[in-house]
């Protein structure tokens, strides 16, 4: 595993913390940010902030907000409209 | 974390009914077609234009674009996949309109809910306040491709395949702006303050 450990270990563990807790590295890579996340405090923390984040966002999910009445108003006159024409029409 | 519209089939049997008769130019069945997801339609919009009067606006203009365009839909893809797609898009315009205009981006205070736990003290309830307000001035600061990203996926919790659909981009690409967006908003809200908020 001594192999796998490089000099720039933490910047390309501190760019990648986020594809870890995703699940979206390969194996290889996975235990190239574990085995640097060991040994520093820094990347082991950021781990747990992205974690943090993520419960953070999904919180703040606007569940209850309903959408004002108005919404449809557009729609509904752009169907009246298009009623009125269909009437004049045939009217003419 | 993703919600149940993932589980869903494409267009089912109700949904293709009402579709057609919204294509023959029955406004009700449009109305309750797109109603089903208006309220998750208009949260997104908030958080992608993070003000509620514009996104008011926003959805107005992408429900009219969606009735006046229901003819071109062919019932390949979920009906609301197709409609948050116009949704996204329009408040895309929205910003780039805001910005021609050299107009900075609000924080609408109400645009991010962090709800508190009741036995918050005050001290505990100044940060949580702090970091809600964190929150929402480091998403708004995103360009609009990666706070897309970030909305869609980590705050409505869309499936990727689903958010990547929405956004109109293949699914590797999706996922490299959601990483670049959650690493601007952690640099922005600090590594602490983000352990500090979760404990």
């Amino acid at each position: 595993m001594r192999a796998l450990r490089r000099r720039d270990d933490h910047a390309w563990s501190q760019e990648h913390l986020s594809h870890y807790v995703e699940g979206d590295l390969s194996w290889r890579a996975r235990r190239r940010l574990e085995l640097h996340a060991e040994e520093c405090p820094d990347c082991s923390s950021g781990i747990r902030a992205v974690r943090a984040l993520l419960r953070l966002m999904h919180a703040t999910a606007d569940r209850s907000g309903a959408a004002p009445a108005s919404i449809f108003d557009r729609v509904r006159a752009d169907a009246a409209r298009g009623e009125t024409d269909v009437d004049q029409a045939r009217e003419t | 974390m993703t919600r149940s519209l993932t589980t869903r089939r494409p267009v089912q049997t109700a949904e293709r009914d009402l579709v057609r008769c919204a294509q023959a130019g029955e406004v009700a069945a449009f109305e309750q077609l797109a109603g089903e997801h208006a309220d998750r339609l208009y949260a997104v919009v908030v958080r992608l234009v993070a003000d509620r009067t514009e996104a008011e606006d926003v959805v107005q203009e992408s429900l009219l674009r969606a009735w006046r365009g229901i003819g071109r839909f062919q019932g390949h893809s979920m009906f609301y996949t197709w409609l948050y797609r116009i949704a996204v898009n329009e408040s895309n315009r929205a910003l780039e309109r805001r910005l021609r205009h050299g107009v900075a981006t609000p924080i609408d205070e109400e645009s991010v809910q962090i709800p508190a736990p009741a036995r918050d003290g005050p001290a505990s309830q100044a940060e949580q306040e702090e970091l809600r307000h964190g929150l929402d001035t480091a998403i708004a600061s995103l360009a609009p491709p990666y706070r897309t990203a970030l909305v869609l996926r980590d705050i409505e919790g869309l499936s990727t395949r689903e958010a990547a659909k929405i956004a109109g981009v293949g699914e590797a690409a999706f996922k490299s702006r959601l990483h670049q967006a959650r690493l601007k908003v952690r640099a922005a809200l600090g590594d602490a303050a983000l352990i500090a908020a979760s404990i």
